[in-house]
């Protein structure tokens, strides 16, 4: 009898021990699976982290180069594999080789598309590089006239008038102004390396990485690992002691 | 920083941003795609702006601006093949729908890029919008069955063919011009 009592007390020991110290773990797990469950209604998705220390401890470190051209009063530039009008993002691009203002409108090549933005930054057009016989886009540039002209393995290429389609340059063309980097005022760099890191982590991604334990590493997953068959041990342990108890109160009872 | 911190933090990014290391896949480039809408004789592009009430009229259909103010479409008779392009969860995905007679011929996935869902690219998924057309308020006159854990995908793909059918009937090509 002694040593059933005393294993009663253990457990109930036990279960008032980690029942503290898991009920912190549980009241975070269950505020942040609610707000993970609404995450799109919130818009957690869409905001973006911009904490230097979180940001560096997902290892988002500054672009290795930004590449700047000047188009018209704005400034385009390449971050990584993100495109800039100014100090507003536009969306990603690889390997940024150029940009023109013509016909209203700036003109950002990469070696395989051509984004056409209003000078707002608003996305008129995304062209893939389309002539089958042409190779990459090396560098992007303007004719006297300002017709947009392309350079791609040697071969230039002239955009008509609505930058609709693509014909090979005659030989006998004026010689292009081509589109080359420039360095960038300091603030505005400053400006886009910030926004370039922040643009990497949404505010939904850290939640998610903090409600499953992977922001802490493969030992953070371990803990919650433990913390989770301690929450397995209460809810055991809470049914042991609850069938003890009523046993022992109908015992009682029948003593009485 | 020690080296072993170094792999922790490698480990977390890896763990935790599993879908920056997934490339896009394509399933049929544009030449590809249009070449099977017009039997390998695609023509000259036209051009649509989506501007004043069909910027609006898109918005509606979409819940969101479109992505770019110009779009380019292909016409011949009365048959119209569309390239669009529609965020899933998080990324774009690229689709192509043939429209003839205001009646959606095809619907396929060209290239899709999120790392979930992706189950919508299949033909026995997107073959749902064989013969569908816009009832008078601008919706699918059809349904389409979901698929469990790419209901963003299937949501995307539901608002290009509308949109696709929209832009169609507002073209010149429903009168095969």
């Amino acid at each position: 009898m002694d040593h059933k009592k005393r294993r009663a007390s253990t457990i109930r020991r036990l279960h008032r021990s980690l029942g503290v110290a898991a009920a912190i773990f549980i009241l975070f797990m269950v505020i942040s699976g609610m707000v993970i469950n609404h995450s799109n209604g919130l818009g957690l998705d869409q905001h973006h982290v911009s904490q230097p220390f979180l940001l560096g401890w997902y290892g988002l470190d500054a672009p290795e180069q930004i590449h700047s051209f000047a188009a018209r009063d704005n400034w385009i530039s390449y971050a990584g594999s993100q495109l800039f009008l100014d100090d507003s993002h536009i969306t990603s691009v690889s390997n940024g080789v150029g940009a023109v203002f013509s016909n209203n409108m700036l003109i950002a090549a990469s070696s395989d598309e051509l984004l056409l933005l209003d000078t707002s930054g608003q996305l008129i057009e995304r062209q893939s590089w389309g002539p089958p016989e042409a190779g990459p886009i090396e560098s992007i540039g303007l004719l006297p006239d300002g017709t947009v002209v392309v350079k791609s393995t040697g071969q230039l290429w002239m955009a008509d008038a609505e930058l609709l389609g693509w014909q090979p340059a005659k030989e006998t063309i004026s010689k292009p102004t081509w589109s080359t980097s420039e360095p960038a005022p300091l603030p505005l760099i400053q400006t886009i390396t910030q926004q370039y890191r922040g643009e990497g982590l949404s505010v939904e991604r850290v939640l998610l990485d903090f409600h499953s334990g992977h922001i802490f590493g493969p030992m953070g997953v371990f803990i919650y690992d433990l913390l989770a068959v301690a929450v397995g041990f209460l809810s055991i342990s809470g049914l042991v002691l609850w069938i003890r108890g009523r046993r022992n109160g109908k015992r009682s009872n029948g003593v009485k | 920083m020690s080296e072993a911190l170094k792999k922790i933090y490698l480990l977390v990014v890896v763990i935790s941003m599993p879908s920056l290391a997934l490339a896009a896949t394509v399933y049929e480039t544009h030449t590809e795609f249009l070449n099977r809408a017009f039997s390998g004789t695609p023509p000259e592009p036209d051009v649509i702006w989506l501007s004043g009430e069909r910027k609006s009229s898109v918005r509606e259909l979409l819940g969101h601006d479109y992505a770019a103010l110009r779009l380019r479409y292909w016409c011949q008779s009365e048959r119209s093949a569309w390239v669009l392009d529609e965020v899933g969860k998080d990324l774009p995905i690229t689709v192509g729908v043939v429209i003839e007679k205001n009646y959606i011929k095809s619907l396929r996935v060209l290239t899709y890029r999120e790392n979930r869902g992706g189950e919508v690219s299949t033909p026995a998924f997107t073959d749902q919008f064989n013969g569908i057309a816009l009832t008078s308020d601008d919706s699918l006159d059809q349904s389409i069955d979901g698929i469990t854990g790419a209901t963003l995908s299937v949501q995307a793909l539901s608002r290009l063919a509308t949109v696709a059918l929209y832009l169609h009937a507002d073209s010149g090509c429903k009168n095969g011009s």
